[in-house]
């Protein structure tokens, strides 16, 4: 290894250099300050290069804050665009290993300080780089060829953040577009797990966790710094259904992190085997079986959804890391996710949102169902409800004819599975066995699933009949 | 190695007076430290003669609504190189020490990444300095989230009153059930006269609690509540701050 002026150590990491002990600001609040990594063919980069534009520490001026931008360009067989943000990540923890120096913020707000003693020991911000990009190679040997440019001169400066913004944007619209078949590592998350023990957070490029503050790039950042951490790697494995979203490896740590409690979690589904719910989701969704659909209501929504409870309620009903069928935790940006609940029939199953969140999301409901999701304004309870998806003509009221036919067909498992989900309401907010109990209502005739834990029950008198013949 | 002081105690015992005058003594002795206010009432601030503070509260709540957003610009954005800047931003760097402003509780939401990411910034943020004194709430909200983990000294302070003292007790009893680290615990004795000097002994020592100062009545404190002069401007000769010199030594920071 090279010998450098400073010393060079992740204990640096936090090191703050304050304002008594610095030599200078570069960028920060207030000036600007950039830094951008991109991918270069092999043949234009000049490996371990420094080039400064603008002062350097030996012009200086002690006490002052400069203008700042880092350009590097990174080359090497496997070196692709998409790695460029991977790599513009880890600038932040190695300029912080060099002692002294202090790095903040990322991207176009940039702050960096040089501290007094580091800064008596350098006349050039080369060996800086130089020390920086030593860090780079060692850490990620995909990087063959490195060099970067240090901006100091204000127009300079302004001249590269304009180009940069472009390139932020265009980085920004692609991994907006980036979907769970084209990854092959899905990332889990475990910081609920000490009030839901069973919760299995599954992020995927198409599904935001729950709490809609980790998405997958945030689970692939920290699994690579820390892969013991609350958020790792999960290796997808085989797909087994894409409409569903069900993946081996999703089942694989499902059954192991719940403790057995469950084997499978179907990303984009909403009746069978839903992902598990924490309490620390942004939205709940609830089934409401009078009209077939689906409601959502979000955290900030103080009052009754049209089944005639709150949020609190059906979230102590929901949370704690089990698989309620019946109803669904998630973060407010999965409504975005092109699979929203796509096995459940995605947005044409959704029936009722508050209005604040309907108004916070317009933009991703799809354009001829705005007018026939009702809110609080349209609906407060089931009857109500029932009328305004009949007068809009929501897809549901097809299926209202489909399933009246069948339910003279089976009257009585209709009329068991749809007394069923009202008798879970009343449960909600008391300590109530876990229990959950909906009808498959897809399949028609898929009759109802029972789960009872703990439970004591006394029956007076139990009639079970035979199916009535087809008239 | 970073000493970790928490202090706290019943409101108007005068907790905050004793960590302004141990921030006071310390720094002037030549420890490197950081100052934490970590009561949701922020008093410490002004108490050493700082106003207008940014918080933690304002930098998670700005995180919370960026990484919430239902849409967010850039899916991609280091979010804890962003929260570290805005904690580093908000410390307030005074003369021979830093301050830090915990503030606001949390809104509604989930914090519990935000809050995972804060207490790996706060574990490398400590190792900055020498001692760290932490004002606060009895509640004891911070350690129980564990945004600061590892305390080595937690300081009760109490003044003669009965319900003070059995703060002080509670306090002991809720440590015991936080799952945190907290090394030793301390009972400091604020506002002490002649007239109710023995019954405080006495009670303390009915609790088995270990009091390690006395603090008297010191009406040079009261003159400058009044004047509003920060405390951090207390002579060195005042009844108070000699007691906190015999203090730190017991505590042989």
């Amino acid at each position: 290894m090279a010998e450098f002026p400073f010393e060079i150590s992740p204990m640096f990491e936090g090191e703050r250099v304050r304002k008594e002990g610095m030599f200078v600001e570069l960028g920060g609040p207030k000036s600007i300050g950039l830094e951008l990594v991109r991918s270069k063919p092999m043949d234009e980069i000049e490996d371990d290069k420094v080039t400064i534009i603008g002062p350097d520490i030996k012009e200086m001026e002690e006490g002052k804050t400069y203008p700042w931008a880092m350009i590097f360009n990174i080359g090497g067989e496997l070196v692709e665009p998409d790695l460029e943000s991977v790599v513009e990540r880890r600038v932040h923890d190695f300029i912080n290993y060099c002692q002294g120096i202090m790095h903040l913020n990322q991207r176009y707000d940039v702050w960096m300080r040089i501290s007094k003693d580091t800064a008596g020991k350098l006349d050039s911000l080369e060996p800086f780089g130089k020390a920086v990009m030593m860090l780079f190679k060692t850490e990620l040997p995909f990087i063959e060829k490195m060099q970067v440019t240090f901006y100091t001169d204000e127009e300079e400066v302004k001249k590269q953040m304009d180009e940069a913004i472009e390139i932020f944007k265009a980085r920004d619209a692609r991994t907006k577009d980036l979907h769970d078949e084209d990854v092959d590592v899905f990332y889990g998350c475990t910081l609920c797990q000490s009030f839901a023990p069973t919760s299995v957070c599954v992020v995927s490029p198409d599904r935001i966790a729950l709490c809609g503050a980790i998405n997958w790039f945030d689970g692939r950042a920290a699994a690579k710094v820390d892969p013991e951490g609350p958020q790792f790697e999960i290796a997808k494995g085989e797909l087994l259904d894409a409409n569903t979203g069900e993946y081996s490896g999703v089942n694989e740590i499902a059954k192991k992190l719940s403790g057995g409690e469950f084997d499978k979690i179907k990303l984009h589904s909403f009746f069978d085997s839903p992902h598990t719910s924490c309490g620390c989701f942004e939205v709940v969704g609830f089934y409401i079986p009078e009209v077939d659909g689906i409601g959502w209501v979000n955290r900030e929504y103080q009052g009754m959804a049209p089944n005639g409870i709150g949020f609190s309620t059906m979230a102590g009903q929901t949370g704690g890391g089990k698989q309620i069928v019946g109803f669904l935790g998630i973060g407010v940006n999965y409504f975005y996710s092109p699979k929203f609940i796509q096995a459940d029939g995605g947005w044409n199953r959704v029936v009722w949102l508050p209005s604040m969140l309907k108004e916070k999301i317009d933009e991703t409901i799809p354009e001829d169902l705005k007018d026939k999701i009702a809110t609080e304004k349209d609906a407060t309870d089931i009857e109500s409800l029932k009328a305004f998806l009949k007068e809009k003509n929501h897809p549901v009221v097809a299926n209202w004819a489909a399933a009246e036919e069948e339910e003279e067909e089976e009257e009585e498992e209709e009329e068991v599975a749809v007394a069923a989900a009202p008798m879970m309401m009343p449960a909600a907010g008391f300590q109530m066995p876990a229990m959950a109990a909906m009808p498959m209502v897809s399949g028609g005739a898929g009759g109802i699933k029972l789960t009872l834990k703990n439970a004591k029950i006394s029956i007076d008198r139990l009639i079970i009949s035979e199916k009535k013949e087809k008239k | 190695m970073t000493r970790v002081i928490a202090i706290t105690g019943k409101g108007g015992t005068g907790k905050t007076a004793v960590a302004a005058l141990l921030i006071r003594y310390l720094s002037k002795n030549g420890k490197f430290l950081l100052a934490v206010d970590a009561d949701a009432d922020t008093n410490l601030p002004e108490t050493l003669g700082c106003e207008d503070v940014k918080t933690v509260g304002d930098a998670k709540e700005y995180l919370q609504a960026e990484i919430t957003k239902p849409k967010p610009d850039n899916p991609d954005m280091n979010k804890e190189s962003i929260l570290k800047s805005k904690v580093y931003e908000i410390i307030e760097e005074m003369p021979g020490y830093d301050l830090l402003v915990m503030g606001r509780p949390e809104g509604s939401g989930c914090y519990c990444y935000v809050n995972n990411l804060l207490r790996g910034i706060m574990d490398k943020l400590t190792l900055n300095y020498d001692v760290v004194i932490i004002d606060a709430e009895a509640g004891l909200e911070h350690f129980s989230r564990k945004i600061i983990r590892d305390i080595d000294d937690l300081i009760v302070v109490t003044d003669a009153s009965r319900r003070g003292i059995r703060t002080a007790e509670r306090i002991r009893e809720l440590v015991g059930e936080l799952d945190s680290n907290i090394g030793r615990i301390h009972v400091i004795a604020n506002k002490v006269t002649d007239a109710n000097y023995e019954a405080l002994v006495k009670l303390a020592g009915e609790l088995n609690l270990d009091i390690i100062g006395m603090i008297p009545l010191d009406p040079k404190i009261e003159e400058m509540d009044i004047k509003g002069i920060p405390l951090f401007e207390i002579p060195d000769d005042s009844i108070a701050a000699v007691e906190i010199e015999n203090i730190v030594k017991k505590l042989r920071i």
